[in-house]
């Protein structure tokens, strides 16, 4: 049998991230699947120990471009509890708004991208218009787009005045009304039922097995959230509801990530209204941590974000050891797509994220001979249609 | 939901594995010896329903490393195994076969700490470039960069 490997990535116009896939495939059906994410490590685990609290959170916020908030708050929050401070209620209701606008942000991104891989590409302006109306309140609170740096050890950097706070709320009705339009949408258009329908399908079984985390896990009904399993910053103390489905596939996942928007839209709103009186960060938090161990959890628009902390009493941390949500999904969607026909490599990849259009590339390797050599797309084209007895095209 | 797990529930399960100590409101830590930590695992599978790996992280300890399990479940209580490998054999079962998601940890730390687990389906890298030099572990204390060496890799064509 001859057995065919098909690389995608590291460097590929469609790929986000220079990450690279390995497809082996026998015949139609995907045997196995490898994962190289080699490409670009830059040691922020590393420097991390290098540097004292403050110097440190402007650099976990780089460990991503669209959570950065999720991280330094992960971060933050952990050497807090070491600390044993008590953070004023006006700050984290502050830091609680600026984690679910960069939800909303983060989610508001995937569906664009979700839909640009179906070729819905009027939902993908759509969606990032709408994205642009969250990623402006972003920046009039904290001064930036992407990187907020609204944490530091003992509070947040910047207050939200009155006239921030109107503003943010008098953007939220027209969202609201479009975010309602999307869940609509996809569980009426046509495109995306046909696309997104029992594609990369997980069960609860498969999920709990290989320990996928937030909306893919949550779309096939594990009911995991470490918002509400591991509470921080004001989640126990609102109301707001964890969102999940139980069909396990694209569209479930599509479905539970525009949920988690309302949702998100909710918890932005009441914490506007509510926001309580008074400091936004203790009167001169201490420079150093005393000695101590955390894994401190926080529910990442990706899924659960794990930061392991250890100090030893002087102002930097001795060990930081992140888990990133893409790296806990990573095993089951490996999973996922074992047994699957090669052709819906593209769909079910495209949930992930990134892209599959380099089969030109691809390098077969005769298990018999032991002979390898390159295919051609044509030559692809047409062993596929001689396999499907169809007409070869000129 | 289930209730969160006590001290006592822990350490009465675990109690041939190790004795168990409640670090924070829902955490509770578990020290344990090398050679059990996969049954140590297995037990905490069966006896405490805890179906999830959060993650494994690694520390170095100076003359050991330390690995720790983080467990969870239904009950929303958090199992932190604790071992410590020693430096000069440092060599511990994979936990893939009881825990898949083990194994791209297991890689991670096998890359950054050189840490060997004996029975991983595939214990390649994961985090470093291909051109990496063999025997040097990023995240060790005792590492330093080499100024003039080359990590980045990039096999030159013909080379």
């Amino acid at each position: 049998m001859v057995e065919v490997m098909v690389p995608i990535g590291p460097q590929h116009p469609a790929l986000k991230e220079p990450v690279n896939f390995r497809i082996y495939a026998e015949g139609e059906k995907i045997v196995r699947l490898e994962l190289n994410l080699s490409y670009n490590h830059r040691g922020i685990e590393k420097a991390a120990e290098e540097r004292n609290f403050i110097r440190v959170l402007p650099l976990l916020e780089r460990v991503c471009g669209i959570c950065s908030h999720s991280h330094a708050t992960a971060f933050t929050k952990g050497i807090e509890e070491i600390m044993g401070l008590e953070i004023p209620a006006r700050a984290q209701y502050i830091r609680t708004i600026i984690a679910e606008l960069e939800r909303m942000h983060s989610h508001l991104l995937w569906l664009g991208v979700a839909a640009h891989e179906i070729g819905f590409n009027t939902l993908l302006m759509w969606s990032w218009r709408d994205r642009e109306a969250v990623l402006d309140t972003l920046e009039e609170m904290s001064g930036n787009r992407v990187h907020y740096n609204m944490n530091e050890i003992g509070g947040v950097r910047l207050d939200l005045s009155e006239k921030q706070v109107a503003a943010a709320k008098q953007r939220l009705p027209v969202l609201e009304e479009r975010i309602a339009q999307y869940l609509d949408m996809v569980s009426h258009q046509e495109t995306v039922l046909l696309r997104f329908r029992g594609v990369g399908k997980l069960s609860k079984e498969e999920i709990l097995k290989y320990g996928a985390v937030g909306p893919t896990a949550r779309a096939s009904g594990v009911d995991n959230d470490a918002r509400r399993d591991d509470p921080h910053l004001v989640y126990d103390e609102i109301p707001w509801k964890v969102v999940t489905d139980t069909s396990g596939d694209v569209h479930g996942r599509t479905k539970v990530r525009i949920g988690e928007v309302a949702e998100s839209l909710k918890i932005v709103r009441y914490c506007l209204e509510n926001l309580p009186e008074g400091p936004v960060r203790v009167v001169s938090a201490p420079k150093a941590a005393p000695k101590g161990e955390i894994l401190s959890r926080y529910e990442a628009p990706r899924g659960e974000l794990a930061h392991f902390i250890r100090t030893n009493g002087t102002d930097k941390a001795e060990r930081l050891d992140i888990r990133t949500p893409t790296l806990a999904n990573w095993t089951s969607v490996a999973k996922a797509l074992v047994n699957q026909n090669l052709a819906d490599i593209p769909v079910i990849v495209a949930a992930i994220d990134p892209c599959l259009s380099c089969t030109s590339r691809m390098t077969v390797i005769d298990t018999g001979t032991m002979t390898q050599g390159s295919i051609t797309w044509d030559e692809l084209v047409r062993k596929c249609r001689a396999r499907y007895g169809m007409e070869a095209q000129p | 939901m289930i209730g969160q797990l006590t001290v006592e529930q822990v350490a009465e399960a675990m109690r041939e594995y190790g004795p168990a100590e409640q670090v924070r409101k829902n955490r509770i830590r578990v020290n344990t010896d090398p050679q059990k930590i996969i049954d140590a695992i297995s037990a905490a599978k069966q006896r405490l329903g805890c179906d999830r790996l959060i993650l494994i992280s690694c520390t170095d300890d100076t003359g050991s490393f330390g690995l720790t399990y983080h467990l969870t479940g239904p009950h929303r209580t958090i199992i932190s195994l604790a071992i410590a490998v020693p430096r000069e054999t440092p060599q511990v079962l994979s936990a893939s076969e009881v825990l898949p998601p083990a194994a791209i940890y297991e890689r991670q730390i096998h890359d950054l700490f050189g840490i060997v687990f004996p029975g991983h389906p595939g214990l390649t890298k994961l985090m470093l470039n291909e051109g990496w030099p063999d025997g040097e572990y990023p995240l060790r204390k005792d590492w330093k960069p080499e100024k003039g060496k080359s990590y980045d890799g990039a096999a030159r064509e013909g080379a």
